[in-house]
């Protein structure tokens, strides 16, 4: 499974490709939204680590227009309810995920995404 | 059992090309056993459990080699407050992995395909790693290390941890393995190896009608002797400029009184159980103190 807690991780890793390598960008995206239960003391303590930049636009990609162009510093039941349903909730399916820096385009097959890159890109 | 010498660990010489050699006698067999080894695999191993259950809250990990995906659920009692990621190179190992689970949820795990060599992740992005019986399968000590870096890098620097195993030459006496000595091999580099896996036409699913009853793939394996994975970990360390050591003995002089930050990594646990080597360790980072 893709979902947006890993597409916060990943990086594009093509040898070279080191700026801009980050968030990488959604394309031809299918989403499906699976329930996953809510666990308040994961959600806080997974939230300084965020880039929350690349995940509000990541989500927008997806057409999820819930989450606050800046991190409140509060963070209320409502609003971890909300993070959880971006981090956790939203599964992309089928797609891809293309780095904005070098162009590589890392496919999504079953819920997989494949980042394994051809001998001569590897660094 | 009957006697079977197709079962036999057999020594080896790595003579092709490494990336050739890992795709040929690690990839395509994992990919081509892969149902009948996870129906092998089911029970978690207590070290890594007790590791996983030891992680705050919070925290997210990744899971190097997640294979069948059987630490991806733990702790299973504290399920949801932590997150562990599984990447493996085995696609059909990786559809087993997104649904592991031990009965009680049906929760769906995050897994991604890829090369436990690379990074394909930002850096620092993990508050803990595990790799468990995945980096013997590098047939150089180059990529051993490479694969052992990667693992650092993609942790925290500050409060990282992770957990490696790796098989030993020394096996337990339990175990029906016993692993033949090369002529070849020099003390200190340990053993190349080939370790079959009989899969019989029933257990295939690919097997066609007029495949014969039973087919034995040899898995490569690089089998660890006595400190060769602290080693192999303090020379990864090494080479990323990190102290190896207590935070302690990071401290030491700064040159022109330059404020920067000493990072290192402690070997908190460095054992052997059941066949395997394992270590656990963590990293730290220190202001280094004004001269
Ligand atoms: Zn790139």
């Amino acid at each position: 499974m893709v979902r947006l807690i890993t597409h916060n991780l990943l990086a594009c890793h093509v040898k070279g490709c080191t700026t801009n390598n980050f968030p990488l960008v959604f394309q031809d995206a299918q989403v499906e939204i699976h329930e996953a239960e809510f666990n308040e003391d994961f959600i806080r303590g997974f939230m300084p680590k965020i880039e929350w930049k690349a995940l509000v636009d990541s989500a927008r990609q997806l057409g999820d227009t819930s989450l606050p162009e800046e991190q409140p510093e509060m963070a209320d039941d409502d609003f971890l309810k909300t993070l959880h349903h971006v981090l956790l909730e939203m599964h992309i399916e089928e797609g891809a995920m293309v780095c904005q820096n070098c162009g590589h385009v890392y496919p999504i097959s079953n819920g997989i995404p494949n980042m394994l890159l051809a001998e001569h890109e590897i660094g | 059992m009957p006697s079977d010498t197709s079962k036999a660990v057999i020594p080896i010489q790595v003579i092709d090309e490494p990336q050739a050699h890992e795709k040929r006698h690690v990839h395509e067999v994992y990919d081509q056993i892969a149902s009948h080894f996870s129906s092998t695999r089911y029970k978690p191993w207590p070290v890594v459990a007790n590791f996983l259950q030891s992680i705050p809250t919070g925290w997210v990990g990744l899971d190097s080699g997640t294979g069948n995906g059987k630490y991806l659920p733990l702790p299973a009692n504290r399920s949801g407050e932590t997150w562990t990621i599984g990447l493996d190179r085995s696609q059909n190992l990786l559809r087993i992995a997104m649904n592991a689970n031990y009965g009680d949820t049906n929760c769906i795990r995050e897994v991604v395909l890829g090369d436990a060599i690379e990074t394909c992740w930002r850096v620092s992005a993990f508050d803990y790693a595990i790799s468990i019986a995945t980096i013997h399968h590098f047939s150089t000590k180059e990529r051993r290390e490479r694969a052992v870096q990667s693992l650092l890098q993609t942790l925290s620097p500050s409060h990282g941890r992770a957990l490696i195993y790796v098989w030993a030459i020394e096996q337990d006496a339990l175990s029906k393995r016993s692993i033949p000595i090369s002529e070849q091999s020099s003390p200190g580099h340990g053993e190349d190896v080939f370790v079959p896996w009989v899969l019989s036409k029933q257990q295939d699913k690919s097997a066609s009608d007029s495949a014969p009853e039973r087919r034995v793939h040899h898995r490569y394996y690089h089998m660890f002797e006595k400190g060769e994975l602290r080693d192999l970990i303090c020379g990864a360390a090494h080479g990323m400029g990190l102290t190896v050591g207590s935070p302690r003995e990071g401290l030491g002089p700064v040159a022109d009184g330059m404020r920067q930050k000493i990072r290192g990594l402690e070997i908190v646990e460095d054992s052997w159980e059941r066949s395997n080597y394992y270590i656990e360790l963590r990293l730290w980072e220190v202001e280094a103190p004004d001269s």
